[in-house]
């Protein structure tokens, strides 16, 4: 029940920070994807009972998913800095 | 409880999933045609009492994560390459009809984890229940976002006119399709729950999936409607 009311507050607090003006850009992008990685840390290690599994099924799951994030980071801020010379 | 029948096996060179000496308690259930609890596996080493649906599903959860950060990825790249994101006369999205639809994937996320440990603790109407009210919500996210999809077509976000457009209805068009099978496997379950066939195991497997589909949407509800 504290995870379902957590997983609420983080929801709304993304929607004041998406509708907070006057502050820099990075800052904002950088602050919603924080929140989502926690909201999305929430449900698989309690929801999803990754918590109660083994070291070895943890790493099973999650390591692989440490991939797709870099190659996002990497291509993403190259397609921005190509784009802004 | 059908009583364990105890069977020593003599494990195949290939099949060297545990030493030979060892016994597997397999129920009795494993012979009948149809309704099969499920194997009490030993406990691994390494995945201690994980069986191997589990292992599988979570396996192909990986994979299907992999799908959706190939798609967003792809986004953020034309995100980050176009001056202009927002085409003159393209509607904004609807923010707060979002975050309902969101709170509403987590509320039946909720309510499948309750589904899970009522089935797990033995209460069978209480988990056919709240499953069957976690499919009412997956439909309600379903019915929301054809609601969203017409109003923003309607106001002139049309697949195909900008990468935006594209994008945004790849992206949730991909994952609500993912809610639909997931309501279709949850109705499957719960007839099977009900008549006896499919077990806590069955409800737990689909937990995982029906709580994947909204970690997911976490990153999609992001990434694709709030980034500034």
């Amino acid at each position: 029940m504290i995870v379902f009311g957590v997983l609420g507050v983080l929801t709304l607090v993304e929607f004041g920070v998406a509708r907070t003006t006057g502050v820099a850009r990075p800052a904002i992008v950088l602050a919603l994807v924080a929140l989502a990685l926690s909201k999305a840390a929430l449900i698989a290690l309690f929801y999803m009972h990754l918590r109660f599994e083994t070291r070895i099924l943890r790493l099973t799951v999650l390591a692989p998913l440490v991939a797709p994030a870099i190659y996002g980071l990497v291509l993403i801020a190259e397609s921005a800095a190509r784009a802004a010379r | 409880m059908v009583r364990g029948a105890r069977l020593s096996v003599k494990a195949s060179p290939q099949q060297d999933f545990a030493p030979a000496a060892r016994t597997f308690r397999f129920s009795q259930a494993m012979n009948t045609a149809h309704a099969h609890a499920p194997v009490a596996w030993p406990p691994d080493a390494q995945y201690g009492a994980a069986t191997p649906g589990k292992i599988g599903m979570w396996i192909f959860l990986v994979s299907d994560a992999f799908s959706f950060g190939g798609l967003l990825i792809a986004q953020g790249i034309l995100r980050s390459r176009s001056p202009e994101w927002v085409q003159p006369g393209e509607p904004a999205l609807n923010i707060p009809f979002t975050a309902a639809l969101t709170f509403l994937l987590i509320s039946s996320s909720f309510t499948n984890v309750m589904a899970w440990s009522a089935a797990a603790t033995g209460r069978r109407r209480a988990a056919a229940t709240l499953l069957a009210v976690t499919a009412l919500g997956g439909l309600l996210f379903l019915a929301g976002q054809a609601f969203e999809w017409t109003t923003l077509v309607h106001e002139g976000l049309v697949f195909g006119r900008s990468p935006r457009a594209s994008t945004f209805y790849v992206i949730t068009g991909f994952h609500g399709l993912h809610v639909l099978v997931g309501v279709a496997y949850i109705l499957t379950v719960l007839g099977q729950y009900s008549r006896g066939r499919a077990t806590a195991h069955h409800v737990e497997l689909l937990g995982l999936y029906w709580c994947f589909v909204d970690f997911v949407w976490i990153f999609v509800f992001s990434l694709v409607y709030l980034m500034p």
